[in-house]
């Protein structure tokens, strides 16, 4: 436990340092951040001489440029040529030649601030982040002196945490300028040089902010030809921004230990949200954009253009809602079949003494270690046989049987958790065996056995090979086979492939969710004592 | 205990319900395996593609008596499930796919004469029904081909300043110019190697250096000096960076897309292509057509696929006659140029009759060009029965050599595998 | 444990019989004809003929890509099961702990297992093409790379690729069964270890880890098995190009039969392959029982 001296002289340090930081900050702001080299005319020549006709009309027009350039706005520029030799099949050495002329310039925080660009607006807001809270940890800690957090009243408390919010939102938006950056001086620019979209007003902002307004109708090949470099006052701005925020924990909270893990707790769970959600990101925009936009070699957008609602109807044209349902059907049907005949398996096993019992608890596992796909050939031969191919109650039967050994260890495990008293109470009231599991042993074991349920239902739900080979009539493919029709020998249709993947997940997802409680009581109760 | 008896009382329904449900006289069913070729082929033959009906509707009700069991498989799908079901003594009736000779060797398929009425045998290009020709005997009828040719952006070349290449020479120049005026953002040549369609990689270089898969006399000839320079040629190409850049896995699709979207300067494709262009819809680009480029001094070939149509044997069958005579009707239908033209123009494919060419052209007049091209291509030596071995094995040398192989030693060791046993 | 006392000796089978039929019938027969059919004869096209003794594992031993496809077999299995069952933990560690949103966390950590794997694989297959991949899109769109990335410029990279989309579809499976186990462990441990000053590492090793270990022992060789017989991711991404280079077991023997038509080496690989994950996941689960024991 903390003294309370000890207390108030980490929020002196704490104070300390945030100010200093702040100031820091600020200060940093006011130096050069960024370094931008921009074309203002460039010429490539391809097949060609140094000295021949064609180059001396390029390197004359190009100069020519250079001096009214010069001229024209008063800075400095240069002209770069660079000449790349090389000979050719029949012997002859040509050329392809590039002339570039270059002007190079610097700027500071405050005139991005002051440029009307998204990247500047960004920049103000941190400043801004920055001083407030300095300002708010100063006038709390000043109001307030030698008082633990604890003891805080409510005005000073929340300054406080205001500080530290302010301070956290500063060391999230400089990332985010840097970023900015890149997408709004360099990314758009060059597709709006390219003619992919629309950057006129990026444009004239640049133009004033960088050209101070006068490269006129040159602003966007100008533009387009820039390159950024990161200067180091932008990359010292990161520490000492993270010191601000440490500052200001120190002074909200006398610690800092518990709160950095706390942040790092949170950070993880963030990433790997969105890691895990990123593909699903990617199927849902795929799915909604046309045939040509799936395939976008320019990168154009994060989102559809335009959101194809229409897709859906293509993909149901094309039977996927049949599919989907045969799919239901299938998963099922499996599920029903593996839990009727795995429950009163695992039933005999956990309660009932018997040789062998060991022996199939084996056989079992080992039967899972063949790949349906191994076993195409015995599969369908067997199928056929029965008469039971081409039918979606073959297909239940298979995918019961391969996942028959999942239901039966999960739930063995299960019923061994719960105790036998109960149901050996419910046997001497005159249950019976059977009476006895479903009155008693089953609700008890309930999530056990949605688990089983929910396992054996996404296994076939996902099961694929078999099927191709066993279903021959398309009417009754389940979905997994029936999106195989969306990359056909001519194309793939990625967006209806992407559309029908989405509307197979979505139903699987939900259930998921619904039962995800469950799930995790499920599998202690089968797997800690399996 | 009650539960368990209904429990074995459901299961043993289900299994019985199952087994009895197929018994019926009279009408014969064939099954068919037909290919995807487009997004629309499962339509057309199952759905409301053609003409608000499905091709079996339209069959059956113009041949009682005849049930189809048709399945649209696509083309990853299709060796699978064909050779799991003749594994099983389950193969289907008819099928759709790219080679026939294993079968045919194998005793398993139909002699076409069993089972195709006359009139329309002679209406198939006669070069055509030779590519499927195992000694005396045809054992499949072609139902499409295409033909491949150079497709080159014209913006992109104009842009540099070359002119289109028509030798390996200028092919390299070409591309080096490219790269070096875009500075490695284009593509110069796109190449496929990948396990879909390799084999095509391996003819378009080694009939354009003189050598092929076989020799004058019909013989395999994969190790010819010919082959090696022309497969080292195009290695060559990936390694000095003048191609797509992963071209054992970057399929024909991929390399379309890029040439759709001014990315890739000069590919060799089918001659679907401009309505890919068309369907994707990259309107932009403005690209043409030319000869597949060839070593100096030999002559450039095109490069005719062909895809077939056969009947399977089925001993079992109490009444062969009538069961050919059903699969006869079947072509019958099928090849009708009221069905078949309409067909061949949505999959974007050139035909196999001459029934269906007068009307084809009057759609499309560049069909025309394109059956000419078709008339002096060169095809793969589908009628051998290790074709399906030399087809895999190219497109292993290929990869192989693509990470570093000795193509010489890869040729070799192909050769060896191929004659050797 | 062995509560329900019955009369007559063959109840418990009776009610084992529905399952053992189950099993005997679509997986044992099968499996009796795959195993007949790794000792004979099958043509290219496909049809079966006679005994041929152990010629077909000749072959299969003999081919050239086999030494590769074992290599790659061993990493796609050591790496995909390693990883997703250490990351696996992580995740469970942290979803077991306190935090606001923990009940949405838990929800979006189970989205892979519940998607199909054919469908998760074209995704990634689609995110990493160089040319027009969401992950370039992104990544240019936000301004992290100023030029699209050839995400997979060699065999090399592409596996590491296949690697980690099966570690990301994996992650799931294990870390559920991880917190399913945490879930049971009683907190008078936890307090016990706290009052005699355990840190979170001490705990972790002394109290967390033991209690764990039976539902990860299953879990993992579950894993094992599930891993090596996955198929559709590799088949997606790249179809074992070049050459086999990037081929597991499975997808080179699938490759075997219906691409180059050597159904015979085939399924010998299959039986091949069958052997050694008995092998494989008996060492370990007799290796962690011991353990155990002590």
């Amino acid at each position: 436990m903390r003294t309370r001296g000890n207390t108030a002289g980490r929020v002196r340090t704490g104070l300390l340092l945030s100010l200093i930081a702040a100031a820091l900050a600020l200060m940093l702001l006011s130096l050069p951040l960024c370094e931008f080299t921009s074309s203002v005319y460039s010429k490539r020549l391809g097949n060609t001489k140094v000295g021949d006709e064609k180059y001396v009309t390029a390197r004359s027009e190009a100069e020519a440029e250079l001096a009214r350039h010069i001229q024209e706005t008063g800075r400095t520029a240069e002209l770069r040529e660079d000449v790349l030799e090389r000979v050719n099949s029949k012997g002859v050495t040509t050329t392809m030649i590039t002339l570039t002329v270059e002007e190079k310039q610097t700027r500071s925080g405050w005139a991005f601030m002051a440029s009307g660009l998204t990247a500047g607006r960004e920049l103000l807001l941190l400043a801004a982040c920055v001083a407030l809270s300095g300002v708010f940890l100063a006038v709390s800690v000043l109001r307030s002196p030698g008082k633990a957090p604890r003891q805080l009243s409510g005005m000073d408390k929340g300054l406080r945490g205001a500080a530290c919010w302010l301070a956290l939102a500063a060391l999230i938006i400089l990332p985010v300028f840097m970023l900015t950056c890149n997408v709004e001086l360099i990314r758009r620019v060059s597709l709006g040089a390219a003619g992919l979209t629309d950057a006129t007003a990026t444009v004239s902002r640049i133009d004033r902010f960088l050209f101070e307004g006068k490269a006129g109708e040159n602003a966007l090949t100008m533009a387009a030809g820039m390159s950024l470099r990161r200067l180091w006052p932008l990359w010292a701005l990161l520490p000492v921004l993270a010191a601000l925020l440490c500052g200001a924990i120190l002074v909200c909270r006398g610690s800092l230990g518990a709160q950095l893990a706390r942040g790092a707790l949170y950070l993880f769970v963030i990433v790997l949200c969105v890691l895990i959600l990123y593909p699903y990101y990617v199927m849902l925009i795929t799915a909604f954009r046309d045939n040509a936009e799936s395939t976008d070699m320019n990168f154009l957008h994060l989102w559809p253009t335009r959101w194809l609602w229409g897709n859906l109807n293509a993909i149901v044209d094309r039977g996927v809602l049949q599919y989907l349902g045969n799919s239901i059907l299938l998963a099922g049907g499996a599920t029903a079949i593996a839990l009727l005949c795995g429950i009163p398996a695992a039933y005999a096993m956990a309660r009932m003494r018997f040789r062998g019992r060991n022996a199939y608890l084996g056989f079992i596992i080992m039967s899972q270690m063949f790949a349906p796909v191994v076993l195409l050939v015995g599969i369908s031969t067997l199928m056929r046989n029965l008469g039971l191919n081409d039918s979606i109650p073959g297909l239940m039967l298979i995918n019961a049987a391969f996942n028959q050994a999942f239901a039966v260890w999960l739930l063995h495990g299960t019923f061994r958790a719960i105790s036998p008293e109960m149901e050996q109470a419910a046997c001497i009231d005159g249950c019976g065996t059977v009476g006895a599991l479903i009155r008693v042993l089953l609700p008890m074991a309930m999530p056990g056995v949605v688990t089983t349920l929910i396992f054996v239902f996404i296994n076939a739900w996902n099961e694929y090979t078999i099927s191709t080979v066993l279903i021959s009539t398309p009417a009754k493919r389940p979905i997994t086979v029936g999106i195989t029709q969306f990359s056909s020998f001519n194309m793939i249709e990625w967006h209806l492939l992407f559309a029908s993947a989405l509307l197979a997940t979505i139903p699987v997802v939900i259930l998921f969710m619904c039962i995800e409680k469950h799930l995790v009581s499920g599998l202690t109760a089968g797997g800690v004592k399996g | 205990m009650k539960k368990l008896v209904s429990l074995f009382l459901c299961l043993a329904l289900l299994l019985s319900c199952a087994a009895f449900a197929s018994a019926e006289e009279d009408v014969i069913t064939l099954d068919v395996i037909i290919c995807q070729y487009g997004p629309n082929t499962q339509d057309w033959f199952l759905g409301t593609g053609m003409d608000g009906s499905s091709f079996v509707e339209k069959f059956e009700a113009a041949n009682p008596g005849i049930k189809l069991n048709l399945e649209v498989v696509s083309w990853n799908d299709v060796y699978t499930v064909v050779s799991t079901r003749i594994s099983d003594h389950n193969a289907p009736d008819i099928l759709n796919i790219d080679v026939f000779a294993d079968y045919a060797n194998e005793g398993l398929l139909l002699p076409v004469s069993d089972w195709c009425p006359e009139d329309l045998y002679a209406d198939f290009f006669p070069s055509f029904i030779e590519q499927s020709r195992i000694g005396d005997t045809v054992w499949a009828v072609p139902d499409l081909a295409s033909a491949r040719a150079l497709y080159y952006n014209v913006d992109i070349l104009n842009e540099v300043g070359v002119e289109v290449p028509t030798t390996w020479a200028e092919l390299e120049d070409v591309a080096q110019q490219i790269i070096d005026f875009y500075d490695g953002e284009i593509y110069p040549w796109g190449l496929d190697m990948t396990t879909d369609e390799g084999q095509a990689a391996f003819a378009y270089y080694t009939w354009g250096n003189g050598g092929g898969f076989v020799d004058a006399e019909g013989n395999w000839a994969l190790n010819s000096d010919e082959n090696v320079e022309a497969i080292e040629f195009a290695i060559g190409l990936v390694n000095k960076g003048y191609t797509n850049p992963s071209p054992a896995t970057q399929t024909r699709y991929d390399l379309q897309d890029m040439f759709g979207a001014g990315k890739l300067a000069m590919v060799i494709g089918p001659n679907s292509i401009p309505s890919y262009m068309a369907q994707k819809g990259y309107t932009g680009i403005n690209y043409a057509t030319a000869g597949i480029p060839a070593n100096a001094g030999k002559t450039s070939s095109s490069v005719g696929v062909m895809d077939r149509v056969m009947a399977f044997r089925d001993d079992s069958y109490p009444d062969q006659a009538k069961r050919n005579e059903a699969i006869g009707k079947f072509a019958k239908f099928f090849y009708d140029p009221a069905n078949y033209v309409g067909w061949v123009s949505m999959e974007d494919f050139l035909p196999a009759v001459n029934s269906a060419v007068a009307e084809l052209v009057a759609q499309n007049p560049s069909f025309e060009a394109w059956l000419n091209v078709l008339d002096s291509a060169q095809f793969y030596p589908t009628t051998k029965a290790e074709w399906a071995d030399v087809k895999i094995g190219s497109i292993n040398a290929e990869q192989q050599a693509l990470i570093g192989g000795n193509v010489r030693e890869l040729l070799d060791a192909l050769q060896a595998q191929i004659t050797g046993k | 444990m062995d509560a329900i006392h019955y009369r007559r000796w063959w109840t418990p089978y009776l009610w084992l019989l529905p399952s053992v039929l189950l099993m005997l019938i679509f997986v044992v027969f099968p499996i009796g004809i795959v195993f007949r059919l790794s000792f004979s004869e099958i043509s290219r096209a496909g049809v079966v003929g006679g005994f041929v003794g152990l010629d077909n594992f000749i072959a299969a031993v003999r081919e050239a890509a086999f030494p590769t496809v074992m290599w790659n077999t061993l990493i796609w299995v050591v790496s995909v099961v390693g990883l997703s069952t250490l990351i696996g933990f992580v995740v469970a560690l942290v979803l077991n702990s306190e935090f606001h949103g923990r009940k949405l966390a838990r929800s979006i950590v189970v989205f892979p297992w519940a998607t199909s794997l054919v469908v998760q694989a074209s995704i990634w297959n689609y995110i990493i093409k160089a040319e027009y991949g969401n992950l370039n899109s992104l990544l240019l769109n936000t301004g992290l790379i100023s030029h699209a990335v050839n995400w997979r410029s060699s065999y090399q990279v592409e596996f590491i690729w296949e690697c980690g989309v099966g570690i990301f579809v994996t992650i799931p499976f294990v870390a559920f069964t991880v917190l399913a186990g945490l879930q049971s462990i009683d907190g008078a441990y936890y307090e016990a270890a706290t009052v005699d000053g355990a840190g979170f590492w001490k705990k972790l090793r002394h109290v967390t880890l033991p209690l764990v270990r039976p539902s990860l022992t299953i879990s993992t060789v579950l894993n094992i098995i599930y891993v090596f017989n996955s198929f559709p991711i590799i088949y997606t991404i790249t179809k074992g190009a070049p050459a086999h280079k990037t081929d597991t077991m499975v997808t080179y023997l699938y490759m075997l039969a219906f691409y180059e038509q050597q159904k015979g080496p085939a399924t010998a690989m299959s039986m091949i392959g069958f052997i050694l994950l008995c092998v494989v996941a008996g060492l370990y689960m007799a290796a962690t029982m011991r353990k155990e024991a002590q």
